[in-house]
């Protein structure tokens, strides 16, 4: 058995283990965070599915940004997504991270939450309904097992071009260069 | 209820001689006043009449009339009534009296106002910023601020994203042969 080989099934083993236990920030951007706590409880009960909510961005693997964003919250957003340790992923949540929502002529909110964070999975809807939202799950997950959910490795790869994005925004800049 | 309305109309209009009334349906009086005389007529409310809740502080930018009003609401726990004062301040030199000694939560309403409306209130300590970070445009609650303008400037915009959205009711309209009403015609994309 060659490397090539044996990589590729430690890969499966890996995103196999990696979908079925992901670790929701409990970090609420927007008016979204009000689907969240009937998606975790009983009645839709996200937890058969492995998804659970975590403290604290280290121990997380997701990072669900729900509705509108600030230029305000955009900054300790960006510090609380480069904090996560790998694997982790971006869900956006809501028609506001899509084009502006209803926010779009908003003096502070952000559109197109892709042009500042990678997005792994977008979930659309003003808002999204629970069932909506584990639909984004589910995708999310069979990104992860197909290997598809890299959003991580692209945010390394084109660093620059998502921080003169960040910069445009955010004029001015008290964060460190670098967190990780 | 109308006894108390007509007694505090009565004493502020003879305490305070620009004080003008309108009368509202239910629990609500009025007062419109000079902005100097502002501390004088809070300070009565508090003291004198019992008027002890400060509910909130609210501006309107009159952009035709050059002008902003602020507006006082006053809660009577006793009386159960409201009192809105009233003030004009006018729009090109925005400046009246702090009033945070009366009520400390005044505070965080004055800082709103300053930094939304850029109204200045003379002796107010506070920090610089509120709600806003690094802002550097007019304040964004005036409305000569566009705000839409603002938005297409500072950011990046998916410029096809609300293409679907566009025809809406024309296609319903088309769908269920009905007359699409003038209302809809004038905000139709």
């Amino acid at each position: 058995m060659n490397d090539k080989v044996s990589q590729k099934i430690v890969d499966i083993i890996q995103n196999y283990a990696r979908q079925h236990s992901l670790w929701v920030l409990a970090y609420g951007t927007g008016c979204g965070a009000i689907e969240i706590p009937p998606t975790m409880t009983s009645r839709y009960d996200a937890e058969r599915l492995g998804v659970r909510g975590a403290a604290t961005p280290r121990q997380a693997d997701v990072l669900l940004i729900t509705g509108y964003l600030t230029t305000k919250t955009l900054k300790r957003v960006i510090r609380v997504y480069e904090q996560m340790q790998d694997p982790k992923y971006v869900i956006g949540f809501g028609s506001c991270t899509i084009n502006g929502g209803m926010y779009f002529d908003s003096y502070n909110t952000i559109k197109a939450l892709d042009r500042y964070l990678p997005v792994d999975v977008y979930i659309n809807g003003c808002m999204p309904r629970p069932e909506a939202v584990l639909k984004g799950f589910a995708k999310l997950q069979k990104l992860i097992q197909a290997g598809k959910a890299d959003g991580s490795k692209k945010y390394k790869e084109n660093l620059d071009w998502y921080r003169a994005n960040q910069k445009e925004v955010i004029p001015v800049w008290r964060m460190p260069e670098f967190n990780w | 209820m109308k006894e108390l309305k007509k007694n505090i109309t009565r004493k502020i209009t003879s305490h305070f001689s620009d004080a003008a009334v309108k009368e509202y349906e239910g629990n609500r009086v009025d007062f419109t006043v000079k902005k100097e005389t502002i501390p004088a007529i809070l300070f009565y409310l508090k003291d004198e009449m019992g008027y002890n809740h400060l509910s909130h502080i609210s501006c309107v930018d009159w952009i035709e009339e050059k002008a902003f009003e602020v507006i006082f609401i006053l809660w009577s726990y006793s009386d159960h009534l409201k009192v809105f004062i009233h003030t004009r301040v006018d729009r090109e030199n925005p400046v009246m009296d702090n009033i945070d000694m009366i009520w400390p939560q005044a505070n965080t309403y004055e800082r709103e106002i300053k930094e939304m409306y850029g109204i200045q209130f003379e002796g107010l300590e506070a920090p610089e910023e509120f709600l806003l970070e690094d802002w550097e445009d007019m304040p964004p609650m005036r409305r000569d601020f566009d705000t839409h303008a603002y938005a297409m400037k500072t950011f990046w915009d998916r410029q096809d994203a609300r293409k679907d959205a566009q025809d809406v009711r024309e296609t319903i309209t088309r769908r269920t042969g009905e007359e699409l009403p003038d209302v809809a015609k004038k905000y139709s994309r």
